[in-house]
């Protein structure tokens, strides 16, 4: 299988090494970098662009790449001489924001982006960028050029409305301004990274598993799939085998998270519409599945049950009998939601064609996740790149083309039938009593781990030293790829009042963005 | 439509009781960690200094004299502790566990030749209770939240305070759109530089008398993301705090404590360390 990928990149020129069954590695010289993955981005898909600097080292662009069909990464790397790269941009769309992030974070600069503003801080003071110290090389660059102005819409009538960092219930902390005619949304502008944490320059020295602490805290309504796609990266570096019981409870585990957060969006998009007994039902499932969480792990974000090289929960008879009612229960109710909003048309008519995602877009930017497969994007790395035990699990990708809001809602609900029905397959063979995992040896190595997120595919790519310490890791949970065509979607002839709709519909989150 | 609200009245009520009764609450998601420190040995406090991720534990010293500092204000509730050593570290299942003074959260304990571990006394800070502005919340309390800087576990957990299982109206408990409307600042996360201002920004138009709550351990104490280079740290450095909920999250439980706990309809009562010996 994974000689199509191998083959594309042989005739790009690299010489891929592979690291493991489904993982290929190359080197290529600067010049050549932009070129090579510019040809080999046409067929396959960037997934991800990210630059390494360190104290003493020179800088380094990494390319994550993969094909549709093959379960194959390649991991094409090069190595910077100076403070400044030929942007990939203007071949490849999906590389702009990846390429504003370097520029900002390494103080690497993409010669030829045709817009490098910053995308996440804010009114930083001149002195190094956040993630490039100790790099003498990188610099050389300054830190920030003035911005790049944002695009105005002047008319009659026209004017902006402001809207956070402080919104207006519990929610996260982002920024948007509307230009608006009176009723229709013109053009939204973003303003991201207020909850900037700085959280892979924070794991940098840390030995690996206190580095899962912060993989665990990245995102927390995502934290189990953030942390296992961080977890399988360091043990994939370092040679850890995890055993196939483990391996069941981890699927089983990340799939709890992935109903418990599916039903948070669906909560969320009923009382964005103003449905609000079904917003309240939504939420008794969530509460209850955060609640079957705590009784599994002590915890009902599971964090704290993940190990690198294993995982601390198990199941008893009773326990197990227990969970699966819950989840048979859990299954009816959801069914009978699912056929009640069917029917309510109030509901639909909000959802229906609101910010619509052509199939075309999704393509342009490797959309993941449910806002991809609501727009055809047939992505999925549990069936595209098997892991866990996914590859024993029976389950459908449902995938939608109408990339409005109504094909997002239809993506969700799908997805917690299918994930449910994995939850029942594999709950029969969860391990009654947990496996103690000792801490195993780390040794130095370089590897990708990934994990399907609620939101979509995350990657992480993690550099361990010979001391178990991490060395770099790079996060690249979903919303990170996610948010960048969330602009143009909005702007397809909603109303300001669709907002709300709009971005429960997405429910990206930002800690995952800003990290 | 009413298919719906015959689905809404089937469902029955769900609201919890709070505090709620054994097995209702959380499902045994521990809300803070104990210590049981008269069987705490010097070279378990050392052991569990070297092993704790975050500054919650911090020992100096050897096997004969030397300091432990245990702070539920840095605690991120990983388990580290209570897995390794198990006779001393508990899992704390009550949610009572805001405090209205910082140094409420920590325990020190000092150990010299010849005997045995003890608790030292910890330096009275100045009581910030403003008792009065409270009394003036006690049957109503309209919240403006600032996130700060999260992961998100904090706003899932405090989006959960509207469910029916909890169901915060019905303690005269609301969120409000506007801090003109706002009597307590409610704020999550880590303070990070890019949100500081618009933080301060809110505090500054919200009218006297106001309560500030920092809810969740990066608020508290800075928790996984104390020092990091783009943050501020712990909330308590930019704006004056009145309630301190610890937790990685806390669960709705234990924030309804805390917000019940400003209006003066709780009691203050935990203590991190526990005195009696009849064990976890």
């Amino acid at each position: 299988m994974s000689s199509s990928l191998r083959a594309l990149a042989e005739a790009a020129g690299l010489r891929p090494v592979p690291v493991a069954d489904d993982e290929l590695h190359a080197h290529c010289p600067e010049e050549e970098f932009t070129d090579r993955v510019a040809a080999l981005a046409g067929p396959g898909v960037l997934a991800d662009l990210f630059a390494t600097t360190a104290i003493h080292r020179q800088a380094r662009l990494t390319a994550v790449l993969q094909l549709p069909g093959d379960v194959s990464w390649l991991v094409v790397d090069t190595t910077l001489r100076g403070g400044a790269f030929q942007s990939l941009t203007p071949a490849v769309h999906a590389a702009s924001w990846y390429e504003r992030e370097i520029r900002e974070m390494h103080g690497l600069e993409p010669t030829g982006h045709p817009a490098p503003a910053p995308l996440r801080l804010h009114a930083w003071p001149a002195g190094p960028p956040p993630m490039g110290t100790g790099d003498p090389v990188a610099h050389v660059a300054p830190m920030l050029s003035p911005p790049v102005a944002r695009p105005t819409i002047e008319g009659q009538g026209i004017f902006q409305l402001p809207l956070g960092p402080v919104r207006s219930g519990p929610q996260e902390a982002a920024a948007f301004v509307f230009t608006s005619g009176g009723e229709d949304l013109v053009m939204v502008s973003l303003r991201l990274g207020y909850k900037f944490r700085a959280v892979e320059r924070m794991a940098e020295g840390l030995p690996a598993d206190r580095a899962l602490l912060l993989a665990e805290r990245l995102a927390g309504t995502s934290a189990f799939a953030n942390a296992l796609a961080f977890a399988r990266a360091v043990e994939r570096a370092a040679g850890v085998t995890v055993s196939p019981a483990a391996e069941r409870t981890r699927t089983c585990l990340a799939e709890l998270e992935r109903v418990r957060s599916h039903f948070a969006t669906l909560a969320r998009l009923a009382d964005a519409t103003g449905l609000l007994v079904a917003g309240a039902q939504y939420g008794l499932l969530v509460e209850e599945l955060l609640r079957a969480a705590a009784a599994l792990t002590g915890h009902r974000y599971l964090r704290g049950s993940l190990r690198i090289g294993g995982i601390d929960a198990s199941c008893d008879g009773p326990a197990r009998r227990r969970l699966q009612g819950l989840v048979a229960g859990w299954a009816r109710r959801a069914a009978g939601l699912r056929s009640l909003l069917g029917e309510t048309s109030i509901f639909q008519d909000r959802l229906e064609t609101t910010a619509v995602l052509e199939p075309s877009y999704a393509d342009l930017h490797n959309l993941v996740g449910p806002s991809g497969r609501a727009s055809g994007a047939d992505r999925d790395s549990r069936r595209d790149h098997p892991y866990a035990a996914y590859a024993a699990a029976r389950f459908a990708v449902p995938v939608h083309h109408g990339g409005d809001a109504a094909a997002r809602l239809q993506v969700h609900l799908e997805e917690i039938e299918a994930s449910l029905g994995i939850l029942t397959q594999l709950l029969d063979g969860w391990p009654e009593a947990g496996e103690p995992v000792a801490p195993p040896q780390l040794q130095e190595g370089v590897a990708l781990g990934w994990a399907e997120a609620p939101g979509g595919e995350a990657l992480a790519l993690v550099e361990l030293d010979a001391g178990g310490r991490v060395r770099r890791w790079r996060a690249r949970p979903p919303a990170a790829v996610n948010w960048h065509p969330f602009a143009h979607a909005c702007r397809s002839g909603n109303n300001l009042t669709d907002f709300p709709v709009i971005e429960a519909s997405f429910g990206l989150s930002h800690a995952e963005f800003d990290r | 439509m009413t298919r719906w609200i015959a689905t809404g009245l089937r469902t029955g009520i769900k609201t919890t009781r709070f505090p709620a009764p054994a097995g209702l609450g959380d499902d045994g998601a521990p809300s803070a960690v104990a210590c049981h420190w008269r069987r705490l040995t010097p070279a378990t406090a050392l052991a569990a200094a070297a092993l704790c991720p975050t500054t919650a534990i911090t020992a100096t010293g050897s096997a004969t004299s030397g300091e432990l500092h245990f702070d539920l204000g840095a605690c991120v509730l990983c388990g580290r502790c209570v897995r390794e050593f198990p006779q001393v570290f508990a899992p704390v299942p009550d949610p009572r566990v805001a405090v209205r003074e910082r140094g409420r959260l920590a325990l020190h304990l000092r150990w010299d030749p010849g005997h045995p571990p003890a608790p030292a006394p910890l330096a009275q800070a100045a009581a910030v209770v403003r008792a009065r502005a409270a009394r003036l919340f006690r049957r109503s309390l309209h919240i403006r939240h600032v996130d700060a800087g999260s992961c998100n576990g904090c706003e899932s957990e405090l989006q959960m305070l509207s469910t029916p299982y909890v169901d915060l109206h019905r303690l005269g408990i609301f969120f409000t759109p506007t801090p003109r409307h706002a009597d307590v600042l409610l704020v999550t996360g880590v303070v990070t530089r890019n949100m500081e201002a618009a933080l301060r920004a809110t505090y500054a138009a919200m009218p006297s008398p106001k309560l500030v709550l920092a809810a969740g351990v990066c608020a508290v104490g800075g928790g996984s993301f104390a020092g990091g280079p783009m943050t501020q740290g712990p909330l308590d450095r930019c704006l004056p705090v009145d309630v301190y909920i610890p937790g990685c999250p806390p669960t709705p439980q234990a924030l309804l404590h805390g917000l019940l706990l400003a209006m003066e309809r709780a009691e203050d009562v935990p203590s991190p360390g526990t005195e009696g010996d009849d064990g976890p």
